[in-house]
């Protein structure tokens, strides 16, 4: 193998010279060994010279000039470019490459004739004289073209495959071509199962329910020809099976309530993407769109609430908060944290949409698939802007149209786009300056600086430093202890006061801006007390200090969990803080039982206690004191911008045009405040999104993060920057996007999109056909579906795969429904699943990878939940809305979440089985993904760790223990057994019931007789649990 | 090395005895159901006891002696030559050194601190890993990389992959047991015993010792009064006839024959569970060399004697956890090392020594292998007064036992206990250890997912050849 060493870039000049030293090397000498260029090219080979060109050159001249037409089932003049066999084989005039003889082969003679009727590329620029020479010196030299080299099943051009003829009998294009791979197989397709086992296997496949009694009946009955037809379109067009399918999906998006990983937090607002997904199978929204809302909705249908719901898939999958919120910013983890988030959005969109291993790449180049690494990092670089949280939604599109236009009105004020706005000088807009004017002259009589004396810490440290700062403020510094309270003693002449304010301040030089001194920026205010004492003039001391006694506090903001009322209940665990709205101003306002002031002077003493958590002290703070007995929380003026303070102080008749211009700036954009306050609340969606509140360490992107090559996939090692693209690997479709503005990170994604639903992109189309033949047989046509790379499962009929694709694609316009309507109402898909004893075995197909007959698939999980419900009597049809929780949590149903996140005992065996909850479909369940509902886990659930394509089906002990005691089952057993005993009084007709509701057959007569006398021993409900446990139940035929 | 007859004869039945035997025949090219050539080397160890300190447990308060660490107390840390120092919630500070008092142990000469007076008396038995590291210092993805090589969800963990290649020992109890902390789950809940990609049998079952129902499902609740032992066997007996009628119609499908096997394995559960966890046949001795009769050991050493009854009943790979992943009550001491470490220590300390006698005395550790680990260290500098930050510079662990040689260290880490230095340690090559001596060649236990065939060392990992008798 030839094999030479660039050792540096400036050589490429070079390459281009030794083309031609080459040929004529080529010409004479076919083995050279060891020969050591002085340019600075090194070879080592044994094997002839060219050989190791075809991958790298003649290939890909191949695929950008030739394969257009020369590839795949449908290639013109029946040549193709795409394999070895067939290149070699040649087309309908023959073969086009005589090997090691350029001269007596056609292909030379195509692509340098000038005759128009000969040429090749009939069309566009001729081939250039290096590429020509290229071919003739490989042709020459052997061909040779490794078996490696062939374009891979999944990326040959998707053409229209015609379908297998057979006799004039009008045939399901599906059962042909899987007859005639059974035919040239020699062997024969299986009988239709009869009506019981069709309705079953349609039943649960396509709603996964059973069929109830009435329906099995009125089927079983039915003499219409179309009866068959008429179940599948009804299945199809009960909501139900969105339910079912939106399932499916969500395996591949690995969904969860929860975040997953060290403290699994809760995330409420997942489930809005869940019904996303239930509603698009339900409308049968067509796959192209689906595809697109999914991955840049927000931008593509802008005007369409749901399709930014839709973003939640790219959020579905685990987040670690830790990693991402609580570790610091600055370390390495954090920035890997955020590498590993973008790998799994990439992942995750790329296994779904297009079945690669695209993540394979993140090290090196994809050991396998022509995958490069530099081209994963393009893809990282399309998510680049974005994180997973909460994104407000209004699901009112009027609502948002409107909200919209006030946020674009706040951005012109924010920019000065004065052409974007209202005229200034609109009379609503003076009368909102005067008012506003008023207001804060108002106030600033209302609140009086207290001048502080001095300010002390009781901590024992003693490390605590106070430095009064220019605006009347406190800065605190030092050593931090754990426990401290800050004593503040001011002065002030003010009499009657009937209100204390403290105010904290944001400061650069406390963690995260402030206004805490925590690491994050948080404080613990656990107290607030104050001393009045009369302030005797002549000497420096007090008098005797008065306990000031609060009516009330309240505070413009507090965390969720935390009420500023802990600071008066002298109880150390309640506090006031602050988080997340960090970096910002917030006061706290103390109303007094009864006024304070002495003639002659009060001396205050104020005592800021911080006996939280640890280190939670304020960092900065100013104390007021009013007179005013309405004093509430001042609305406004602690939010009042200091430019916009210094204005007002200006006398009306001094202010310049441009003070009078940033004032009706101000309350335009206050009353758009206002405005934008009074719409009706958002929903949240937990989705992809470049603007949410920072939290911690967690902080929106300004702009998509510079993404570069890591080599090795270290991010230690960071190599050249890469802007966003995907994979070239598709023939004919371009790898690089077209992105206007870079600094935009939706137009990455649009991007993207775009690229995912062309027409070209022919692993999408493949790709869902596949899966969904996955969910109708138990096993894809291509038995991997989330590889269709080399070290995928080779499809076992690609001639059906590709038809479906293109008939999927520009036949039934990325309908699902459609596509389920062809695939069951085929032969194959309604054949018996039974072998037939009398014929022989077929060895060479024992797996059925043929379809000699249907697959017996087990039930879900999920389907035996639900049908256990329906049976039951007792499932409740409501669809969408919060997942319902099914455990307790410290004997609590409600408060099911941890305090402090982290995994717990979660009660899932004590919940009570007839709970509201539990009577909802499983969709609906809670999903827990790090301590998951044990009897879901033992029927193979997926915990939404890691994208789930294929669900294992697996028999253990502990699935059987599960069968057997888990508390929910055996309560609907019960309650089939009410329901039963209510239509039947003997021990046989009991039997014959619960056969009939649970098996959907009679009991023989041996059946019949056994459980009479179990059910007269033991009762109707350990009956039904024993079918409950039966093979017959859990698989489907 | 050749395998003896003897041990081919080990392995025929193990292979006759486990699901996974078949997942071993197909993994080794060499050898089939018929006729099992060889495994990949004879091994060494039978089965695994691993004890799991969750949180991160402080390598320079326990075993990594450091003098400069205490000459150098209270000063500012500076490693030199321009090295960046960070921690990841917390500012650096001062060079903290133990509160606790160090002492060479043993024959070999080990240090201990005072911290774990119990396991100190030990040190000649154990090989000690004293430069272990972890890419990452977040409990999350640091606990999954050491259960199952990787720092994202999804994959298997150690015990899912030593059950996916050796099955269990015995049919009536799990070849994975899991026992977590009485308090709670630690990090990443149950997915610390996750069976990944692999089939659902090879995941840990969860045992909660002090629970009122310590395995889910075992029995019917109390509240299904219409369950009685008669209705079981019965029903039981029912259902069999009725499974047998179905499969004899379906005669070519080996799934309806496993789940048929399935709730006869389940039946040998139930009858060996509550001999397996009924502890009133220990003797007060041994109850009390396990800390039985004291508040703070009582947890731990509960699961630590129960670990030895599952290795002795066959069960192939046990992981007892030490602490919880909440706030508190684990080895995640950030604000008070006497305090903190102080607790969670004492409740680990005596019954691991205990379990390591224990199982010395029985002679179990000739074929059983104990490893004490965790899934990363903490900083020689404080955080806020008295508190650690988290560490994957550098940790240690240990282990003992079959193959092990005993009384020895490898590695060593930078004078301040700060970063590994020499003979570094990482989880692959701590996995790799482990399945070798077990018999597996680390390299050759895969499974195709997603397109690679996974391996627990990814493509790393050498065997530690060093601590190897």
């Amino acid at each position: 193998m030839l094999k030479w060493l660039l050792l540096n870039k400036e050589t490429s000049l070079v390459i281009h010279r030794w083309l031609d030293l080459r040929a004529f090397l080529c010409a004479g000498v076919a083995r050279v060994t060891r020969v050591v260029l002085a340019i600075g090219f090194v070879f080592v080979s044994t094997l002839p010279l060219c050989a190791a060109s075809f991958e790298k050159e003649i290939q890909p001249l191949l695929q950008k000039r030739c394969y257009k037409c020369h590839s795949g089932a449908q290639a013109k003049g029946k040549l193709r470019l795409d394999s070895k066999s067939a290149a070699m084989k040649g087309g309908d005039s023959g073969p086009v490459i005589v090997a090691g003889k350029s001269s007596a082969s056609d292909l030379m003679e195509r692509v340098t004739s000038d005759d128009s009727d000969i040429r090749m590329p009939p069309t566009g620029e001729r081939l250039s004289k290096a590429e020509v020479a290229m071919l003739r010196q490989w042709i020459d030299t052997g061909a040779d073209w490794p078996a490696s080299a062939d374009l891979h099943w999944s990326l040959q051009p998707l053409n229209k495959v015609p379908i297998p003829q057979r006799s004039s009998e009008r045939v399901n294009p599906v059962d042909a071509f899987v007859y005639a791979e059974l035919s040239e197989n020699g062997l024969k397709r299986s009988p239709s199962a009869d009506r019981r086992t069709l309705i079953r296997r349609l039943t649960f496949n396509l709603t996964g329910l059973p069929p109830t009694p009435q329906a099995l009946a009125a089927f079983v009955n039915d003499n219409d020809p179309q009866a068959y037809e008429k179940l599948v379109d009804r299945l199809l067009a009960s909501p139900r099976y969105g339910e079912h399918w939106a399932r499916h999906w969500l395996d591949v998006a690995h969904y969860a309530d929860t975040h997953g990983n060290d403290h699994d937090y809760y995330r409420p607002n997942a489930w809005p993407y869940r019904d996303y997904v239930i509603r698009s199978f339900n409308d049968d929204k067509p796959y192209a769109r689906f595809v697109a809302e999914q991955v840049a909705g927000d931008v593509l249908f802008p005007k369409d609430p749901q399709a930014t719901v839709a973003l939640g898939f790219l959020a579905a999958g685990p987040w670690d908060h830790t990693l991402m919120s609580t570790i610091r910013e600055d370390t390495v983890d954090h920035r890997m944290g955020q590498n590993l988030d973008r790998d799994n959005m990439v992942s995750t969109v790329m296994s779904t949409f297009t079945s690669l291993t695209v993540h394979c790449a993140r090290c090196h180049d994809h050991k396998f698939d022509p995958i490069k690494q530099r081209e994963y990092y393009a893809l990282q670089a399309v998510f680049a802007g974005v994180d997973r949280a909460d994104r407000p939604v209004d699901l009112d599109p009027k609502i948002q149209a409107r909200r919209r236009e006030l946020r674009d009105t706040k951005i012109a004020i924010a920019a000065k786009g004065f052409d974007k706005l209202p005229a200034l000088d609109a009379p609503q807009i003076a009368d909102k300056i005067a008012a506003l004017t008023k207001d804060y002259q108002q106030r600033n009589e209302h609140w009086q600086l207290l001048e502080v004396a001095k300010v002390l810490s009781t901590s024992a440290t003693g490390d605590t430093v106070f430095a009064k700062q220019a605006d009347g403020s406190w800065f605190v510094s030092g050593a931090r202890p754990e426990k401290d309270t800050f004593v503040v003693t001011t002065k002030t002449r003010m009499r009657g006061i009937r209100a204390l304010r403290l105010e904290v301040l944001p400061d650069k030089r406390l963690p995260h801006g402030g206004p805490g001194r925590y690491d994050n920026g948080n404080f613990h205010l656990s107290q607030f007390r104050a001393t009045a004492s009369q302030t005797q003039p002549e000497v420096d001391k007090a008098g005797a200090a008065m306990k000031l006694e609060f009516a009330r506090v309240t505070a413009d903001h507090s965390d969720a969990g935390d009420k500023v009322a802990g600071t008066l209940d002298e109880n150390p665990q309640t506090y006031w803080s602050i988080n997340p709205l960090y970096n910002k101003p917030h006061d706290a306002v103390f109303e007094l039982k009864s006024p304070v002031g002495f003639a002659g002077g009060t001396t205050l003493t104020v005592q800021l206690e911080f006996a939280g958590k640890s280190g939670h002290q304020i960092g900065r703070f100013r104390l007021w004191s009013s007179t005013d007995a309405e004093s509430t929380v001042p609305k406004s003026s602690s939010k009042i911008a200091p430019a916009i303070a210094a204005i007002l102080s200006v006398p009306v008749e001094q202010q310049t045009p441009d003070q009078q211009r940033e004032l009706a700036l101000f309350v335009l954009n206050a009353s758009i405040d206002e405005e934008l306050a009074s719409l009706p609340d958002q929903q949240f969606v937990y989705a992809a999104t470049s603007n949410f509140a920072a939290s911690g360490s967690f902080k929106p992107a300004a702009k998509p993060r510079p993404i570069h090559l890591l080599d090795r996939g270290d991010i230690n090692k960071p190599g050249e920057r890469v802007s966003p693209g995907t994979t070239a690997c598709i023939p004919g479709l371009s790898g690089s996007l077209e992105i206007a503005n870079l600094d935009d990170e939706s137009i990455r994604r649009a991007a993207l999109a775009r690229w995912l639903i062309d027409e070209r992109n022919v692993l999408t189309w493949r790709s869902i056909v596949n899966r969904v033949w996955h969910y109708h047989f138990g096993r894809g046509l291509c038995n991997t579906p989330n590889d269709f790379g080399k070290m995928g499962d080779k499809p076992s009929h690609s001639e059906l795969l590709d038809w479906l694709a293109v008939w999927f694609r520009d036949d039934a316009n990325g309908s699902l429904k459609t596509l389920h309507r062809l695939i069951v109402s085929s032969e194959t898909y309604r054949q018996s699943s039974r072998r037939n004893t009398t014929d022989p075995v077929p060895l060479a197909d024992s797996n059925n990878r043929l379809l000699w007959r249907m697959n017996r698939t087990r039930l879900s999980g999920e389907m035996v939940r639900d049908a256990a419900l329906q049976m039951s009597g007792r499932m409740d049809l409501k669809m969408g809305g919060p997942s319902v929780v099914q455990f307790k949590h410290k004997g609590v149903a409600a408060t099911f979440m941890p305090a402090d996140g982290s995994p717990a005992f979660l009660d899932y065996e004590n919940f009570d089985p007839d709970a509201p909850e539990n009577s909802r479909r499983a969709v609906y369940r809670f999903v827990f993904r790090t301590v998951p509902d044990p009897l879901m886990e033992a029927l193979d659930c997926p915990d939404g760790g890691a994208t789930t394509p294929v669900r294992t089906t697996s028999s253990t002990a502990l699935q059987a223990l599960a069968l057997l005691n888990n508390a929910f089952l055996i309560r609907q057993c019960e309650h089939i057994a009410g329901r039963l005993a209510h239509e039947s009084e003997q021990p046989k007709d009991r039997a014959a019931t619960a056969f009939r509701l649970m098996l959907q057959r009679s009991p023989t007569a041996r059946e019949s007789e056994a459980f009479a006398v179990y059910i007269q021993n033991h009762g109707l409900a350990n009956a039904c649990h024993v079918l409950l446990n039966s093979n017959e139940f859990l698989y489907i035929d | 090395m050749n395998m003896s007859s003897l041990h081919r004869r080990d392995f025929l039945s193990q292979m006759a005895t486990g699901l996974g035997g078949i997942a071993l025949a197909s993994l080794l090219p060499d050898c089939s159901l018929a006729a099992p050539a060889a495994a990949h080397f004879p091994p060494k160890a039978k089965r695994v006891i691993q004890l799991f300190m969750n949180g991160g447990a402080s390598q320079c308060d326990l075993f990594d002696y450091k003098p400069e660490l205490i000459a150098r107390h209270g000063k500012p840390f500076d490693p030199g030559g321009g090295q960046r120092v960070e921690a990841s919630i917390s500012t650096p500070g001062s060079l903290l050194k133990s509160p606790y008092t160090w002492a060479k142990h043993g024959q070999s000469g080990r240090y201990v601190s005072s911290a774990l007076p119990h396991l100190s008396q030990h040190v000649d038995d154990m090989a000690f890993l004293m430069a272990m590291t972890s890419p990452s210092n977040v409990h999350g993805p640091a606990t999954y990389l050491q259960n199952t090589g990787f720092l994202l969800p999804g994959f298997p963990t150690m015990g899912a992959w030593i059950s996916h290649g050796l099955g269990s020992i015995a049919e009536d109890v799990p070849a994975f047991v899991a026992l977590p902390d009485s308090r709670g789950f630690p990090y990443n809940g149950r997915s610390a015993f996750t069976s990944g990609f692999l089939p659902a049998n090879h995941q840990g079952t969860v045992v909660k010792a002090s629970a009122p129902q310590p395995i889910t499902h075992l029995s019917a609740p109390a509240s299904a009064t219409h369950v009685t032992q008669q209705s079981r066997t019965d029903g039981l007996a029912l259902l069999r006839d009725l499974n047998a009628a179905h499969a004899a119609e379906r005669p070519d499908d080996s799934r309806l024959q496993a789940r048929i096997k399935s709730y006869e394995l389940a039946a040998q559960l139930q009858l060996a569970a509550p001999a397996l966890l009924d502890l009133s046949a220990e003797t007060k001795t041994t109850t009390q060399d396990y800390g039985l009769h004291q508040k703070e050991t009582a947890d731990f050493g509960r699961n630590c004697l129960l670990a030895r009854r599952m290795v002795e009943r066959g069960v192939r790979f046990v992981q007892v956890w030490s602490g919880h992943g909440g706030g508190s009550a684990n080895w995640d001491n950030h604000t008070n090392i006497p305090k903190e470490l102080g607790f969670i220590a004492r409740s680990m300390d005596q019954p691991a020594a205990a379990l390591l006698r224990d199982l010395k005395q029985r002679g179990l550790l000739d074929d059983t292998l104990l490893i004490w680990t965790t899934e990363f260290g903490r900083m020689p500098f404080a955080q806020g007064g008295e508190g650690r930050d988290h560490n994957g510079g550098t940790f240690v662990s240990w282990l003992a036992g079959a193959g092990i040689k005993p009384g020895v260290a490898h590695g060593q880490s930078d004078p301040w206990s700060w970063k590994a230095a020499e003979g570094i340690t990482t989880c692959y090559d701590f996995h790799a250890t482990i399945l070798h001596l077990l018999g597996i060649d680390h390299t050759r236990l895969t499974f195709r997912h997603n397109g690679i065939d996974r391996r627990l060392t990814d493509v790393h990992g050498h065997v530690i050849s060093e601590i190897l008798s």
